[in-house]
């Protein structure tokens, strides 16, 4: 989405506020699946990321990319031989999900949402501090 | 009162501001809607155009209310965007804080010239 005024403190903490709300849906998921042994292609559920992006050299804000697949760590095996999952020497692939990870991400992502809220009422009060002068 | 005075301006300016207002205050209230799609207010481009034509009372523009249909939707047709909604809000009301200020100086103003002791 092209966020029309580029420049105004507003408009650069709104689309902080959109990534950041965009990274918590993508870390959602994770959590929510940490446990799906089982997706359409076959595999255990592989975790997300988003892909944010800026314009160097421009005061433009954050953009945000695409949910991109975690390819570079492994699915876990779990020792379950009951487990409808199961391949033939007992072992189940799971989701290379790691919880303390998502639930850092969670944390860091939710603190950059509330520091773009306060950019936005900071901004705010700035603006009725600078028509006070006109008082 | 001149058709071009500061406050056929602000007057003009202040009720763009305030249909603006109802429209974000109606995208919110639709955030869930399926097949909405957000409003704003068209009124500075209309005023542009006015002045570049030669000059009207701007009080003659009538603000309008339209979709823009540049935010892309989701999947319940909807394209309002809460935080995107705030920002809009944050800067209508700043705005029309500034248009207020701005009568009232000029009220300011007037109320000197009149009190000549």
């Amino acid at each position: 989405m092209s966020i029309p005024r580029v420049g105004s403190p507003i408009d650069i903490a709104v689309s902080g506020l959109r990534a950041n709300s965009a990274r918590m849906n993508v870390i959602s998921s994770n959590i929510a699946n940490s446990s799906t042994t089982r997706t359409p292609n076959g595999d255990p559920y592989r975790r997300k990321d988003l892909v944010l992006s800026t314009n160097p050299g421009q005061v433009a804000g954050v953009q945000i990319g695409e949910t991109v697949e975690d390819m570079a760590t492994e699915f876990p095996k779990l020792y379950e031989p009951g487990h409808p999952d199961a391949d033939a020497n007992g072992y189940v692939q799971m989701p290379n999900v790691q919880l303390p990870v998502e639930m850092i991400n969670l944390v860091e992502a939710s603190r950059a949402y509330q520091a773009n809220a306060a950019v936005m009422r900071r901004f705010s009060e700035l603006s009725d501090t600078t028509l006070e002068l006109l008082k | 009162m001149k058709p071009d005075s500061v406050t056929a301006h602000v007057e003009a300016a202040l009720h763009a501001a305030n249909l603006r207002q109802k429209a974000i205050a109606n995208n919110m209230a639709n955030l869930g809607t399926p097949g909405y799609r957000r409003q704003d207010v068209r009124f500075e481009s209309l005023l542009e155009q006015a002045l570049a034509s030669g000059g009207t009372d701007p009080r003659d523009i009538e603000p309008e209310v339209f979709q823009p249909m540049e935010t892309p939707v989701n999947g319940k047709g909807n394209d309002v965007d809460v935080e995107y909604e705030v920002g809009q809000m944050l800067k209508n009301v700043g705005r029309y804080k500034t248009l207020l200020r701005v009568m009232a100086k000029k009220y300011q103003m007037m109320h000197q010239a009149m009190d000549t002791r």
